[in-house]
């Protein structure tokens, strides 16, 4: 078996690794530690893999990591800035979208890729970008409600350099300190 | 994840390409997206051949129709204003419609081809869009209609070679358009969810002309037989008559009849029988819907 070297970059930072021709994304990023990128169906049915790949989002599952050589590669780990959380994970803390938090990293890359594409979605639209993303608890109505707060609340979400995120220690919602304190 | 997998090239040419399948003889499969390679995950299956970087992306005008590559994307299609204003958008919309936003950024045009599965979304509209195919072999390249490219369940005509891109036609040359002509088109797809695997899909195009007459119809349904299908016995019964709801009940009952479907976890036999002909009803109204009143 010939393995390959693969170059790409993760969250910004150059990585090199070597793979297996058959490893897919999803396998060597968590064993690279990047445990935010979940494995649910490995099937390309449930969207709890998604990572961005070159800003597009996708099922890590069914992507080889062979693939991925030359490629900037988001998880979910890349998106908060030291203790500043991404402003769509804040909207998603807030609107009590997260539960068990398994299907959360695929929705917030989904969400990121989608708001970029489409800064003032309708409701409808924002469903329909959702519908790869399985959730097994809170249902969809409160992500499309977190979608569409991140849309009104953070200046479109074009580009998140302009975004003014709050501290976690700013937060007042109760509710996602809760969330938080468990986590 | 498939371990057994010896090798995983990415050739820069298409020559390249041809000599490392050449090499791998039965062992070896190109792969694009791999939405569906890796879900079917054959175990035979030990070399693989990357075409994403042979320069295969893209959309562009042709002699009055369009060149699409293999290795286009369904999210590139339905996101392409060409394809949004070509004929009714129909490709566009048949991309926009195939699996969750995770699936079309990968998924290409030429893997949904390729792959022959019987419920291929962008199958029907390529279908009655005429479209042709462009492959490249071992004794260079060669092009052929849509229709003769399927030849069973998972079965095509490339026995190895490389699917290069996809061409569609100028609409007026190939529907003949004359003068007072005016012509509408329609893509439908029944799922569980519209992004799941299709039940049923079909697409129509008809033209009519200025007293309400249908000059041309073309129809095209898919999983309700081993390969997409044309259906020239219900195209022809729209031909010379005024496209209205009798001329259509009768077209439907046509395709119901031409049907052979099969019965799997989706949909039984009947269901998907009596589906295709109601998804070509709903094809024809929005035709008919679409066609605007003859100004004076
Ligand atoms: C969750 C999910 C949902 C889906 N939903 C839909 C849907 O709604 N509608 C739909 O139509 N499909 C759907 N699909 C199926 C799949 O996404 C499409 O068929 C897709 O277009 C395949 O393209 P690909 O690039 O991923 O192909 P790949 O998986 O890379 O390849 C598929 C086959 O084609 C061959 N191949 C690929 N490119 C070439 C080429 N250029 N020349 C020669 N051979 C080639 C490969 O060897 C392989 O046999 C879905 C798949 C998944 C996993
Ligand atoms: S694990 Fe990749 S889509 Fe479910
Ligand atoms: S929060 Fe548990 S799966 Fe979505």
């Amino acid at each position: 078996m010939d393995s390959l070297e693969i170059r790409l970059k993760v969250n910004g930072e150059p990585r090199s690794w070597r793979v297996a021709p058959g490893d897919v994304l999803l396998d060597v990023l968590r064993r690279e530690n990047y445990f935010g990128v979940k494995r649910g169906c490995e099937t390309g049915e449930c969207g709890a893999c998604t990572v961005l790949l070159d800003g597009k989002a996708v099922n890590s599952c069914l992507v080889f990591a062979a693939q991925a050589h030359g490629c900037d590669i988001v998880t979910i780990e890349g998106l908060a800035q030291g203790d500043r959380l991404h402003p769509i994970q804040e909207a998603f803390l807030d609107a009590g979208a997260v539960q068990c938090g398994f299907c959360t990293p695929g929705m917030v890359l989904n969400t990121k890729a989608f708001l970029e594409q489409c800064p003032q979605p309708t409701e409808a639209e924002a469903r329909q970008a959702l519908a790869g993303n399985y959730c097994r608890c809170t249902g969809y109505k409160k992500p499309v409600e977190a979608v569409m707060a991140a849309a009104a609340n953070f200046g479109l979400g074009i580009s998140d350099c302009g975004l003014q995120s709050r501290k976690k220690s700013e937060i007042r919602n109760p509710k996602s300190e809760i969330k938080r304190g468990r986590r | 994840m498939m371990p057994w997998l010896e090798a995983f090239h990415r050739p820069t040419t298409i020559a390249e390409a041809l000599r490392l399948m050449k090499r791998g003889g039965r062992r070896a499969r190109f792969v694009a997206g791999a939405t569906d390679l890796l879900v079917e995950a054959d175990p035979a299956a030990r070399i693989l051949v990357d075409v994403g970087r042979l320069g295969l992306a893209y959309i562009k005008p042709h002699r009055g129709g369009w060149r699409i590559g293999a290795a286009t994307t369904m999210a590139m299609l339905e996101q392409s204003e060409g394809m949004r204003a070509f004929a009714g958008g129909i490709l566009a919309r048949a991309a926009a419609a195939s699996g969750s936003i995770q699936i079309r950024n990968r998924a290409t045009a030429g893997g949904n081809l390729a792959n022959a599965s019987p419920a291929a979304d962008l199958a029907p509209p390529l279908l009655v869009l005429d479209a042709q195919v462009v492959i490249a072999g071992q004794k260079g390249k060669r092009r052929l209609p849509l229709a003769d490219f399927f030849k069973g369940v998972c079965q095509t005509a490339l026995k190895g070679d490389l699917l290069m891109e996809i061409i569609l036609p100028p609409l007026n040359r190939a529907a003949g358009r004359r003068g007072g002509e005016r012509s509408a088109w329609s893509f439908q797809k029944l799922g569980r969810v519209e992004s799941d695997i299709a039940i049923v899909n079909a697409a129509a195009g008809v033209g009519v002309d200025a007293g309400g007459r249908c000059r041309w119809a073309r129809i095209a349904v898919g999983a309700v037989a081993p390969t997409p299908l044309r259906i020239a016995a219900a195209e022809s019964a729209l031909q010379g008559r005024p496209l209205d709801s009798e001329s259509i009940a009768l077209a439907c009952e046509t395709v119901c009849r031409e049907a052979r479907p099969i019965t799997d976890l989706r949909a039984s036999v009947d269901y998907r029988r009596q589906m295709s002909g109601v998804l070509v009803r709903r094809a024809l109204e929005e035709c008919l819907a679409g066609i605007e009143p003859p100004r004076h």
